[in-house]
């Protein structure tokens, strides 16, 4: 009960908040945009048919009128919470009458698929060949490893997936060049197999970099905890060296490890813009960019709505798992 | 223990790999290229029944239909799957009649127009096309403020009445002589409504009209949920549509159009055979393709090999809308004659492009009617460049002067004057710098010690362009007068903006100067230039700080003259067809040049690219017979012509 008051109600109080004051910024910065997406519905207009100008006013004002921007901005803010709250995000304004919820829809699953497993994967591998070559760091293998991660990891991830395409889908040509997957979305191994088919080079190329990334930081901490008294009773103690890696130097590490994970996570629902451009797979961060152009304010208020709940929950759960993770906490 | 976890690892990581290499095992194998192979294509069809076709851009909204509503994609599809009375083929310039048999019928005094329906057009779902369906999509539209066209419909149309199955009459609010417009297409019009299906319909705003009802020669497949691609069949009774009407041709069984990205990976995709037909793509990623599929080619089959018909043409302009050093016309021309468009064109184009003095693109129908009969004009024009000392800045050899350039670079030239002025343009300004800064003397600039220019004030003279490098060709033309105009002592700060804001700062006139496109330059392959002025008329005038998207201006420069103002007026009275039309085009244009109100450069080009591994017929500047400008809603006319190549053998 102590618990639950001191430590998890100020949790879920903090979370309500954040997700209150990131709608309420989301809701303003659009607004501050130089762009207006009635005004560049008419640009857009104009540049494909023949547009009489004498018609233009009152199609203005049927456009107005039809995204809802009328009232002030303190209705406009009143009247999304209020549809907000119904779970309706209202209809994307550049792609008009669609709703915001079909667009976030159609991306949002391949997304959370592709950046959830590539996330997992990597924090995984990361941290055991982070630790085992923090651990063992006389041996070549080792070494070798250290050496490749750390080349890796200062390259710019879009020339790494530039390669990745031009080596598998240009030279060799062996992997799709556009979409997430092939057919119809079924329930068959025809079109799950068409989904990794689709994937691996993405993957690759996300697992690649962040595993890069995990291992220099659990390498680091690896190298702080090897010399702590545990681990030197541990080893003095004659445990194998799978034990000693496994639940005293990976369990230590793991309490920055599993805040990089949750807010990993979170960051799911921003989705990657240069993933999906270079491999031309589905999601929603193009979506978002294009939003962002085209200064679609309910287009964005939906994904970031969707980004603001998920990183502020995950770093819930994260927070709320630190007493599991850590028994000092639960002592406290 | 130690083994026994060795061995779980080992068994988890080879099953990873199996389940990943039966997953590749019989994609990566589809990757032969013979005309009847299977492909990578997102589609389980054979490969030689499908044109696949570059999307232009990824849709956001899929499985939705409603054209008639701004914000649903419509590149490529509307040629497919929708129809309309008339369209103006991009490339001859011919009108075509489509579902009306004739051209539009007005009375005397243009209040009146007559339109008469071909008879045998079929919707996909057997019912056929008449009078009933025009009528009802033109009330339908008028009585639904914020869908396309309903506002013009509603601002012209008293009544449309039906006489017959095949009749139907307009009643116009005003005298309107170019009314039929709206139903005419360049790329988009208004597209019939099937009246069977519409009339049931609660809410035309959010209805998606899909699966949709088709008047073209095809019907839609599938699509994929992300938007990267469709796929449309042709339909079994495509006799019964327009295009199949026609040109009494079939076409291919399925046309797929796929968004594959930039410039690099529809290269890929072609040297793949993964991309039949490409809207346009930058100049290396056209030689990339060449070296590596000696099936592929633009408009001509050698040098400049890009498509240069496009009705458009490049431009810097000056923001006009405030008082500033670029209201004087004398700086304009100084800075025009201290430009080298040979230089341009070649270096910094690649020498594919005709260059254009006059704000109009030099295609060769358009040629015929303005620049060959202004030419003796422009040979004559004069302007002042100090008090009584007159200057004529025309230069008609710059065809011969590219030409020339070429040569050099191993390319055969012909050597009539007729084939290169048909090749690179018929003349454009000569490269001055020594009278460019005669003009700026007489109008109180000076040069520092450095040689660089100071305004009248004494201010260091920099000017700031904006520009879309993602439309490349502007962007290099803006790097070209970057160079030349550093060259004359000028700094060019060039500030490059995203397609939208730059949109933006160019509608709202944030900028002092752009390179751009259209405005003024539009041609629409017709002798009319109504479409490309009306907007430029002072009574749209909208100044700087408000958005001309919102009043109809087309002025984005904020351009004003009265002579303008009085040739737009005549221009509006008279039908398009009328003589005069063209008399008023080229006063215009005079105008247009004498005040230099921007510096019109080359014509637009499009590396329209077709691969003819599996299929042939595309229009080539050996056989010019219709528009290659498939995304166009004329471009269902273009797919109609295309067939098997040479050992492709459709299934279907």
């Amino acid at each position: 009960m102590n618990l639950l008051k001191s430590y998890f109600l100020p949790r879920l109080s903090q979370w309500l908040i954040t997700i209150l004051i990131g709608v309420t910024v989301t809701f303003i910065l659009p607004r501050l945009l130089p762009t207006d997406p009635v005004e560049r519905t008419l640009s857009t207009l104009s540049s494909l048919q023949t547009m009489d100008p004498r018609a233009v006013e009152s199609l203005k004002e049927a456009l107005e009128d039809l995204y809802g921007l009328g009232g002030s901005p303190f209705e406009q803010y009143i009247n999304y919470w209020k549809r907000l709250i119904r779970g309706d995000l209202g209809p994307s304004l550049s792609a008009f009458p669609t709703p915001v919820i079909e667009i976030i829809g159609a991306g949002l699953p391949w997304t959370v698929g592709l950046l959830t497993c590539t996330i997992f994967i990597s924090w995984i591998l990361g941290i055991v060949l982070g630790t085992l070559a923090g651990y063992l760091p006389k041996k070549l293998w080792c070494q070798i490893m250290d050496k490749i991660f750390i080349s890796i990891y200062p390259i710019p991830y879009y020339i790494l997936a530039l390669i990745l395409v031009m080596a598998f889908c240009y030279h060799f040509q062996v992997f799709p060049l556009v979409g997430g997957a092939s057919g119809k979305p079924e329930i068959s191994w025809s079109y799950l197999s068409s989904i990794l088919w689709h994937s691996f080079l993405p993957a690759t190329s996300l697992i690649v970099g962040s595993t890069a990334f995990r291992f220099i930081m659990a390498k680091a901490l690896t190298s702080t905890i090897i010399a702590s008294d545990y681990v030197n009773y541990a080893e003095t103690a004659g445990l194998s060296r799978w034990r000693i890696v496994l639940f005293y130097v990976i369990r230590n590490t793991l309490l920055p490890q599993a805040t990089d994970l949750g807010l990993s996570i979170g960051g799911i629902f921003s989705g990657t813009v240069i993933t999906e451009i270079v491999f031309s797979y589905p999601g929603i961060g193009y979506s978002l960019y294009m939003g962002l152009l085209q200064a679609d304010f309910n287009l964005i208020l939906g994904i970031t709505v969707f980004s603001i709940v998920g990183i502020a929950t995950a770093a819930l759960l994260v927070d709320l798992s630190y007493p599991l993770l850590d028994p000092r906490v639960r002592y406290k | 223990m130690q083994n026994r976890s060795k061995l779980i690892i080992l068994l988890g990581l080879v099953g990873i790999n199996i389940i990943l290499l039966t997953a590749c095992k019989d994609r990566a194998n589809t990757t032969e290229s013979t005309p009847s192979s299977k492909s990578q294509l997102p589609v389980d069809l054979p490969r030689q029944d499908i044109l696949v076709v570059d999307q232009i851009f990824r849709y956001s909204v899929v499985e939705n239909f409603n054209l008639w509503m701004p914000g649903i994609p419509s590149p490529t599809r509307q040629g497919l799957i929708m129809d309309s009375l008339w369209y103006i083929d991009q490339e001859t310039g011919q009108q075509i009649n489509a579902l009306s048999t004739a051209s539009p019928r007005y009375n005397k005094d243009f209040t009146q127009m007559t339109v008469k329906l071909r008879s045998g057009v079929y919707w996909s779902d057997g019912v056929e096309f008449t009078a009933d369906d025009l009528v009802f999509t033109v009330n339908n539209l008028k009585s639904n403020p914020g869908m396309l066209w309903s506002t013009e419909l509603e601002l012209f149309v008293k009544e449309v009445k039906k006489i017959d199955n095949y009749t139907v009459i307009f009643e116009l609010k005003d005298s309107n002589p170019r009314f039929h417009y709206q139903f005419t297409i360049r790329y988009n019009g208004v597209w019939m409504q099937p009246k069977h299906v519409w009339q049931n319909v609660e809410d035309p705003m959010t209805f998606k009209f899909n699966p949709p009802v088709s008047l073209g020669a095809y019907e839609y497949a599938d699509s994929d949920p992300s938007g990267y691609w469709e796929l449309f069949k042709r339909r079994k009774d495509w006799e019964r549509a327009t295009p199949g009407i026609l040109t009494g041709k079939p076409g291919p069984p399925y046309i797929m159009s796929v968004f594959y990205g930039d410039s690099g990976r529809k290269a890929m995709a072609i040297t793949r055979h993964e991309l039949d037909m490409v809207q346009n793509v930058d100049y290396e990623a056209f030689q990339a393709i060449l070296k590596k599929t000696p099936t592929a080619r633009s408009w001509y089959k050698e040098f400049p090999w890009a498509y240069p018909n496009e009705q458009s043409a490049r431009y810097f302009g000056f923001n006009l809308g405030s008082e500033t050093v670029f209201s004087n016309k004398d700086v304009r021309w100084a800075l025009t004659l201290a430009l080298d468009i040979v230089d341009l064109q070649t270096e910094y184009i690649g020498g594919v492009a005709r260059v254009t003095a006059i704000p109009h693109p030099a295609s060769p129908p358009q040629m015929e009617l303005y620049h060959t009969p202004l030419e003796s004009w422009l040979k004559e024009l004069q302007i002042e460049i100090e008090d009584g000392i007159f200057y004529r800045p025309y230069d008609d050899a710059v065809p011969k002067k590219i030409a020339a350039w070429a040569q050099k670079q191993g390319h055969s030239m012909p050597s009539s004057d007729e084939e290169l002025r048909l090749l690179f343009g018929t003349g454009w300004w000569k490269h001055d710098p020594k009278i460019a800064e005669r003009l700026l003397l007489k109008n109180g600039f000076t040069r520092n010690t450095n040689g660089e220019w100071l305004t009248p004030d004494g201010e260091l003279w920099t000017i700031k362009m904006i520009v879309a490098p993602d439309e490349v060709e502007i962007y290099r033309l803006a790097i070209g007068a970057q160079d030349q105009w550093a060259d004359f002592g000028l700094k060019l700060e060039i500030e490059t903006l995203q397609r939208d804001p730059y949109y933006n700062r160019n509608l709202m006139g944030e900028f002092e100067a752009i390179s751009s496109w259209s405005n003024a330059s539009d041609g629409d392959a017709t002798a009319d230039k109504w479409k490309a002025i009306f907007g430029l008329h002072s009574q749209f005038y909208t100044p700087n700080g408000k958005s001309t998207a919102t009043t109809g201006s087309t002025n984005t420069l904020r351009v004003k003259s009265k002579e303008m103002d009085q040739i737009i007026d005549e221009l509006d009275q008279i039908h398009p067809e009328d003589d005069r039309v063209v008399e008023l085009g080229r006063e215009f244009m005079k105008l247009w040049v004498e005040n230099m109100f921007s510096i019109i450069t080359i014509s637009f080009k499009n590396f329209t690219t077709v691969d003819q591994y599996y299929w042939t017929g595309f229009p080539t500047n050996e056989n010019p017979f219709v528009q290659p400008l498939y995304w166009f809603g004329g471009g269902r006319f273009t797919f109609q012509n295309v067939a098997p190549a040479a050992g492709n053998t459709p299934k279907q």
